[in-house]
């Protein structure tokens, strides 16, 4: 038990969420329940509108209005110590965000502010986690200068010297304050962003971006949609997250460039050894990526299985219409009857109910629990265990 | 670079709108009989001006010509800074002009930089706090000031703050300080660096004289902050929520960015884009809000000139403020569109 | 259920708006402060008879004498009495139905003349549409209060009324906004696929401006009129109190305004000759803008559902 709790770096534990909107309450998610399990890639799948996109916002704690979680545990392990993400203040959040869990975004150029370079924006990542390491090595750097320089200029990297020690130590102090404000000492920092933007040069290399040093300088609007989401995930690598939530990254490209992306995330987890949480609709790259996969259905998770298990045999009637509604050629296509029930007013009982083919009584009345069916395989389906 | 091009660019297009504004002024002058559009010719204090005389002006000016040839002596005559004389004021309006321009500019420089703090201040905070009493508050006083009259309210003021408390008085300083100034000036004790009153004021070290040219620009920087910010802080706000509902907001906060950061980092520079435009707009407010405030508080500058001159059908005054503040509404366009592309990389560079 | 089928996203919209409004407070003080204002409008002959054949013209009271000093309100006079006793009650209901008189005639004339050349110019395009646009472009260089003055003055110079050149010279500041609207409400429907469809199909041009643009630019065009409509006679009122507008003793705000300038260094001892127009043209502007917010919250597919 413990070991496994070791393993695992989020559990979502029966999450509510509300919109508040002019129509009424949409019950977006309806005590949704999940394990991210270290350095594997889970994927969510569901159809637009079901709470995956949600579900993601929710493990960072950022819901915005009318959005609000109802209840719920955000439980997240790290460094042998767990913490509800929930109930973290805003301060705390925001040393975990960026840091030890980062985002990446459906549409790239839009996750990109538009009136700063894609250098000032990945380096306001560095400057946000990993000052420290930054200022050491400027402080490294001037060490060498002082021995090297005599005279005036050995003066002037002695002050520097001196401010970036003062910075590390006390970064609020009054020295280090003043210096940021007057002009000329101000350019004690232009060390500091140097560094900074070679580190980002060197990251948007790692990710593979031709002549980074001028990407670098160029604005979101510049940048191909492959481009830019290479730039969105440097930013969201710079700390080397314990997990990555990634929100549909590849649903806006092109499908080569689509292609490219995957890879290169794939290769980079096993690098980094990060686990991603990959939502999307597009069971081919689920398929492709994922190691498990969570299946939701109007703001519940109706099936988790790893990959093979799910693909081979879903046990979820949402999850095999879904599956058999991916075309192939000289099958006949088909879909699954009726649409996604309005979450204002959703279905009593499984929320599948009006649209599922097995549907019984109990269906309508009571909501089908979570359950194990065997080796990690959860469904939560009246005909699985409904004793 | 693009920057460069684009102003250059944007420069030539002024020239129509120019002349644009010069052909419709002189259109409208041609409803005036050829007796009285005479006035808008002069270049000197004429002694007397029976019949005799003025027939002699308009052959002289051509006024019995073409309308085109008309029009090409009057855009000679406005090229060369002669924009008449006023019957009314008994001098050159070009003189009248520059006599009076410190004094608006003043009040403008004073009231300028308040209505664009205070604007963009408050509509980003209503936004920031929205449906939030700062938000309500803010959207009340946005509403008053949009309906308030600038002259009821300057009626208002000047009836409890002039007439009532006696706490300031009409006019851009007290009569008695006005006559100690200039005997001062006649004895060389009294130096006219800028005509601008208070840094006048300052530079001759005379601070009890400074807080009287304040205390009297109070009044009329209030009425136009009031009716100038409320346009301001609603497009501010609703530029503002509208980029804190963007995709990069909540792709900052995934950084580890606090609220505070994201606010004022990410969403103003955003926000402000738009609200540049409206720069444009208020300089076109202020010129119609000087008319009527000046003429409330008997301020002497060039929209009390303007609207005594209407009063009295003075109309060189008039068409050469009207001239005026259509050049200066097209050249705040201008500054505008440039700030705009300075501000935003997709116009700068693209 | 009883209601015929086709009508019920009708009823549905219907219900929606009623909704709207009702949810709203500010929309509401709009719409009562509106009609308050339409009411005394239409029974100003009841609420303040004419003593004169000329209504507008204020009746002043010989009772009082015909000093110029103004009186308190009293029963008689419950806003009190303005320069030569004119009566300011009298003034300010008078008052109210001349302003929508100004409003109406200058949003009608303007309306016609920015929907006939905003049409032409958004649907033809080319040098026709390039004349009218720069057109525009000189007018919408001034500020338009002095224009407006300039032409006040030069038009009352040639021989005009004040009052016919006051509401000349807001139409001409006035009609260059509605042509840029509309040509842009053109421009946009006119690439919609349904146009194309039309088109196609062998509408002619009229009948495709008639039945299928305009109606889809309705909607921005009262928006805009009824966010105009209190600046329409604030404008006018500014032209009265800068003595460009109407004569003295006529029953228009800005006048009253005007001539009650001479009792401000009174203080606060005359309050009533300038509050009671003033609030009255507060109320009025405040009305039309809250109400303009309303119609625009309600019809404007982009304030719609936030």
């Amino acid at each position: 038990m413990e070991k496994e709790a070791n393993n695992e770096i989020i559990e979502i534990n029966d999450l509510y969420l509300n919109f508040y909107t002019y129509e009424g309450i949409v019950k977006a998610l309806d005590g949704v329940s999940l394990k991210i399990k270290k350095g594997e890639i889970l994927g969510i799948v569901g159809e637009t509108g079901c709470g995956k996109s949600v579900t993601s916002l929710s493990i960072l704690k950022i819901v915005v209005p009318p959005g609000k979680i109802e209840s719920g545990k955000v439980i997240f392990n790290i460094k042998g110590k767990s913490y509800n993400i929930l109930d973290l203040n805003e301060p705390t959040m925001t040393r975990v965000r960026g840091r030890y869990i980062s985002m990446i975004f459906q549409e790239p150029r839009a996750a990109l502010n538009p009136v700063y370079s894609v250098g000032d924006q990945i380096g306001e990542v560095f400057y946000l986690h990993r000052k420290e390491e930054i200022i050491n090595a400027v402080i490294e750097q001037l060490k060498t200068d002082i021995e090297k320089t005599v005279g005036f200029k050995r003066r002037i990297c002695r002050l520097y010297l001196s401010l970036y020690e003062k910075m590390l130590q006390n970064p609020k102090s009054l020295k280090v304050r003043l210096a940021l404000k007057i002009p000329i000492l101000r350019r004690f920092q232009n060390r500091m962003k140097t560094e900074v933007r070679n580190r980002a040069i060197e990251l948007l290399r790692l990710l593979r971006i031709p002549d980074p040093a001028r990407v670098v300088d160029m604005y979101p609007h510049e940048l191909s949609g492959g481009m830019a989401q290479r730039c969105v995930i440097a930013m969201a690598l710079v700390a080397n997250p314990i997990l990555l939530i990634a929100d549909e990254p590849t649903t806006s490209l092109d499908v080569t460039v689509q292609a490219q992306i995957l890879i290169l995330m794939k290769e980079l987890q096993k690098e980094l050894g990060s686990a991603i949480l990959y939502v999307t609709h597009d069971l081919g790259v689920v398929a492709e990526v994922c190691d498990r996969v969570a299946v939701m259905y109007a703001g519940n998770v109706v099936e988790i299985a790893d990959v093979m298990t799910l693909f081979k045999e879903p046990a979820h009637p949402y999850t095999q219409g879904l599956l058999a509604s991916i075309p192939r050629p000289g099958k006949p296509f088909t879909s699954i009857p009726g649409i996604v029930p309005s979450l204002i007013n959703p279905p009593k009982g499984c929320r599948f109910n009006d649209r599922c083919k097995y549907a019984m009584d109990v269906c309508r009345n009571k909501k089908p629990a979570l359950l194990d069916i065997g080796e990690g395989h959860y469904v939560a389906c009246h005909l699985h265990g409904g004793q | 670079m693009g920057l460069r091009e684009y102003i250059i660019r944007r420069l030539i297009l002024l020239i129509p709108v120019a002349l644009g504004v010069v052909i419709l002024i002189f259109s409208l002058l041609q409803l005036v009989p050829p007796e009285r559009r005479v006035l808008l010719y002069l270049s000197g204090n004429p002694r007397e001006l029976n019949p005799e005389i003025i027939k002699a002006y308009i052959h002289m000016y051509g006024l019995d010509q073409p309308v085109w040839t008309q029009f090409a002596i009057w855009l000679d005559q406005l090229i060369h800074g002669n924009l008449g004389y006023s019957e009314y004021f008994q001098e050159l309006v070009l003189q009248g002009l520059l006599k009076r321009a410190p004094a608006t500019l003043e009040i403008v420089l004073y009231a300028a930089p308040i209505i664009i703090l205070v604007g963009i201040w408050a509509g980003v905070n209503a936004a920031v706090r929205r449906d939030k009493p700062f938000d309500h508050a803010s959207r009340v006083l946005s509403v008053l000031g949009t309906s308030l009259p600038s002259f009821f309210f300057g009626i208002l003021l000047s009836a409890i703050f002039i007439a009532t408390l006696k706490w300031t008085g009409p006019g851009r300083l007290t009569f008695r300080i006005e006559s100690e100034i200039s005997s001062l000036a006649r004895t060389g004790q009294w130096y006219t660096y800028t005509n601008l009153m208070t840094l006048d004021c300052l530079l001759n070290g005379r601070f009890d004289f400074f807080l009287d040219a304040l205390k009297h620009l109070v009044l009329p920087v209030t009425v136009l902050v009031l009716i100038n910010t409320a346009t301001l802080v609603r497009v501010a706000r609703s530029s503002m929520l509208e980029s804190l509902s963007k995709t990069y907001i909540i792709a900052a906060k995934a950084k580890g960015l606090s609220q505070k950061e994201v606010v004022y980092k990410h969403a103003r520079r955003n926000a402000l884009i738009p609200v540049v435009t409206l720069a444009g707009l208020i300089v076109g407010g202020m010129m119609t809000g000087l008319v009527i405030t000046e003429t409330v508080f008997l301020f002497p500058g060039l929209g009390n000139w303007a609207a005594t001159a209407a009063q009295h059908f003075d109309i060189p005054v008039v068409a050469a403020y009207a001239m005026f503040s259509a050049i200066v509404f097209v050249l705040a366009n201008l500054i505008v569109d440039i700030l705009y592309a300075y501000i935003d990389p997709r116009i700068r560079l693209g | 259920m009883k209601l015929p089928e086709r009508l019920e996203p009708t009823i549905k919209e219907i219900k929606f708006i009623l909704k709207r409004f009702k949810d709203s407070p500010l929309s509401i003080a709009g719409i009562l402060i509106v009609l308050a204002f339409v009411v005394i409008a239409v029974f100003a002959p009841l609420l303040a008879p004419p003593q004169v054949y000329n209504p507008y013209l204020i009746p002043s009271d010989p009772e009082l004498g015909y000093k110029i000093e103004p009186s308190p309100p009293s029963p008689k006079h419950p806003f009190g009495t303005t320069r030569l006793q004119l009566d300011v009650y009298y003034g300010c209901i008078w008052g109210t139905r001349w302003a929508f008189q100004i409003a109406l005639e200058v949003i009608i004339i303007v309306v016609i003349i920015g929907v006939a050349l905003g049409v032409i110019s958004g649907y033809y395009g080319g040098i026709i549409d390039e004349i009218i646009m720069r057109f525009t472009d000189i007018i919408l260089a001034f500020p338009g209060l002095i224009l407006s003055m300039c032409l006040v003055a030069v038009l009352t110079r040639s021989g005009w009324l004040t009052i016919d050149a006051v509401l000349l010279s807001i139409i001409i500041i006035g009609w260059p906004g509605y042509t840029r609207l509309i040509r842009g409400e053109v421009l946009r429907v006119k690439t919609e696929d349904y146009i194309e469809a039309a088109r196609a199909s062998g509408a002619s041009d009229l009948r495709i401006m008639f039945r299928h643009i305009l109606p889809n630019t309705i909607y921005s065009l009262i928006i805009v009129a009824s966010l105009d409509f209190g600046g329409i006679v604030l404008t006018a009122a500014a032209l009265s109190f800068l003595g460009l507008g109407a004569p003295a003793g006529f029953a228009d705000w800005g006048r009253l305004i005007y001539d009650s300038m001479q009792f401000v260094a009174g203080g606060l001892k005359w309050w009533w000759v300038y509050t009671y127009p003033g609030v009255f043209i507060v109320l009025f502007v405040l009305g039309w803008s809250l109400l303009g917010d309303a119609l625009r919250d309600v019809l404007d597919p982009l304030y719609r559902r936030k």
